[in-house]
């Protein structure tokens, strides 16, 4: 469905943004591409959805070229971007309707989808609403309504839960879940939540500067790191000394050493700890913390990519056109803040002001509920 | 070149749409050209006597002036909203369709001069009211078409750069620094024969200028001349470069 062979990536920047990336999805399948920030998840998914040519590769969508039948390409997938693209002004009916006109479909069936659409997302009552006045989470459903107006056979989903809290995080889980069983959609989505690519894909691929570093399914990739990690704080100065203890010892299956935490791989933790406790006390280096945990996502990016999932290189070197001026600014003067702040631009000041209207929102539902409680009482 | 139009119509529809909503806009819209003609028209009331002033009265000399601040402040910041579309994603939502990337320009463009042309029938209503001579129907209509032209000319420019310089604030710089000078260098307000040389030069490749003196002869004036025609055509292919210009930059880079 989704293949691409030797995908490149170069900024005019001077950012490779993606390094002979090679990635084979299969029909039916929920694909998680998984990585920190820059590591050219964006990117590929604009190449994939053409919204932006590779600097050498190849790419095919369901046996179309990217590059030279972009129509049909476009045709065959939906796209829910980050930023949720819908308009504000607009009701969510007339957002969907307007979206079945730019794929150029014909009104009648644009009618029967807007209803099919509205009656899965669970919108109907708020379908001539304007969007202005959703919440974080409709906003969300409506965006995907809308990308899948075509009915689409790939759907591509960047950072779908982004900014959304916890519940509306899970009922969106399940309606990715949903459209992947009943609607047979194949999905592909990227996202940097750990627990989100193990809940949802079928198959992660986990993705470092550019490059695929494995892919396989979320449990042999968590039974490729076997028993459990422990992780040791210490005195930052202690770090090298205690690495070389425990280098040789035979209990030791595996060490990483990061940023003032040193995370040891072991078959038995609650055996394991003990002895280390003991031999590092008797060399004398003191222990600040510790903890023990089954291998996580975490520790299998850590042991792929050679960092910590947290401490990945956030530089952003995927940004689009459109990307690239509401963080960089003009000019090169501001190339280099506009990549360390990667992070940051998650936080525009007008996102603030509409998380303060969800929240709001949210709140005024809130007050409803009990007033509801009173009258199923009565 | 049918889905050409058809996607535009589309795009267009919504933008009108989004308009109607904005009660505010609206309303300011209707004030503003008004609070241009009566204010203006009273503050230089006096300069009607001075020796050699052409028209009768100044509101009557000024109207195509009032028709020409409106074109210019409602369409030099079109380009904003632009702006604020691609950061909302909304652009982007439209790219991953197959919808003709021309058309998502045409719809912004044609958009804000479709604006411009109501507010520009209330001034002509206002200025029947108080009394403006006119030509006729006629005049009324090929004035309207000048509207349009240097509209879609300045919101094609306020476009284009948007996408060039891609923020917002410099954006309006631009916008009232190419407006403010280019509407001073016309005779939007002040009779040519009463410019200095120099202006009066810069006033020969000036948009705004062919604009003004075309409405002027048109609406209250006989239309025969064979200057207002080469205006005519100067204003055609001003409309075409500039809407030319922000198509191409904005097909380059969504590319």
């Amino acid at each position: 469905m989704i293949k691409t062979e030797k995908l490149t990536k170069i900024y005019p920047s001077g950012t490779q943004a993606l390094d002979n990336l090679s990635i084979h999805v299969e029909e039916g399948e929920i694909f998680g591409f998984l990585g920190p920030n820059g590591a050219g998840k964006s990117t590929t998914i604009k190449i994939l959805t053409t919204l932006s040519r590779p600097t050498s590769g190849y790419a095919w969508i369901s046996g179309y070229n990217v590059q030279t039948e972009p129509n049909k390409v476009r045709c065959s997938i939906g796209y829910v971007a980050q930023e949720t693209g819908v308009d504000y002004f607009l009701s969510g009916r007339e957002n969907l309707v307007l979206q079945g006109r730019l794929y150029r479909m014909d009104s009648k069936t644009i009618s029967r989808r807007v209803e099919e659409l509205l009656e899965l997302f669970d919108l109907k009552d708020s379908a001539d609403a304007l969007v202005s006045n959703y919440s974080g989470g409709m906003r969300r459903k409506l965006d995907i309504a809308t990308a899948l107006i075509h009915n689409p056979k790939i759907l591509f989903l960047d950072e779908p839960t982004i900014g959304l809290d916890p519940h509306s995080r899970s009922s969106l889980w399940n309606f990715i879940r949903m459209l992947n069983k009943d609607l047979k959609v194949t999905l592909f989505l990227t996202t940097h939540y750990l627990d989100e690519a193990d809940k949802l894909s079928n198959r992660i691929g986990i993705l470092h500067k550019g490059s695929m570093k494995i892919v396989d399914t979320p449990e042999a990739l968590k039974d490729s790191i076997k028993g459990d990690s422990i992780t040791l704080s210490l005195n930052s100065g202690e770090k090298e000394k205690a690495n070389s203890i425990l280098k040789d010892n035979s209990i030791v299956k595996e060490l990483l050493c990061e940023d003032g935490h040193v995370r040891v791989y072991v078959n038995n933790g609650s055996e394991a700890i003990p002895a280390l406790m003991k031999l590092l006390t008797q060399h004398g280096i003191e222990i600040l913390s510790l903890t023990i945990s089954r291998p996580s996502l975490d520790d299998v990016y850590l042991k792929y990519s050679g960092v910590s999932f947290k401490e990945g290189d956030s530089s952003e070197g995927s940004n689009p056109w459109w990307a690239q001026w509401q963080k960089g600014g003009w000019g090169k003067k501001w190339k280099g803040e506009g990549k360390r702040e990667g992070e940051k631009s998650e936080e525009k000041p007008w996102e603030k002001w509409n998380n303060k209207q969800e929240e709001s929102w949210d709140k005024s539902k809130n007050q409803e509920e009990p007033w509801k409680k009173w009258q199923g009482k009565s | 070149m049918i889905c050409l139009i058809s996607d535009t119509w589309y795009l267009f529809n919504k933008y009108v749409r989004i308009t109607l909503r904005m009660p505010m806009w609206a309303l300011f819209t209707i004030i503003q050209p008004l609070i241009w003609l009566l204010i203006f028209g009273q503050l230089f009331k006096n300069m009607a006597s001075l020796p050699g002033f052409p028209a009768g009265r100044y509101m009557d000399f000024f109207l195509p002036g009032a028709v020409i601040m409106t074109v210019l402040f409602g369409t030099s910041w079109s380009g904003v909203s632009l702006l604020r579309e691609i950061n909302f994603g909304t652009v982007e939502k439209m790219l991953v369709t197959p919808v003709s990337r021309i058309s998502i320009v045409m719809s912004r463009v044609i958009h804000s001069a479709f604006t411009v042309i109501i507010q520009c029938l209330i001034i002509f209503i206002v200025a029947l009211i108080f009394g403006v001579r006119v030509s006729g129907f006629s005049g009324m209509l090929l004035s309207l078409i000048v509207v349009f032209l240097l509209a879609v000319g300045f919101s094609g420019i306020s476009n284009g750069l948007a996408i060039w310089i891609k923020r917002e604030e410099p954006l309006v710089v631009m916008g009232n620094m190419m407006t403010l000078p280019l509407m001073f260098f016309s005779s939007a307000m002040v009779p040519k024969s009463f410019m200095p040389e120099w202006i009066r030069i810069i006033t020969m490749v000036n948009p705004i200028d062919y604009a003004v003196e075309a409405i002027r002869v048109f609406y209250t004036g006989v239309v025969s001349s064979e200057a207002v025609f080469a205006g005519f055509a100067f204003l055609v292919l001003f409309a075409l470069v500039s809407i030319s210009w922000a198509t191409e930059m904005f097909v380059n880079q969504s590319e």
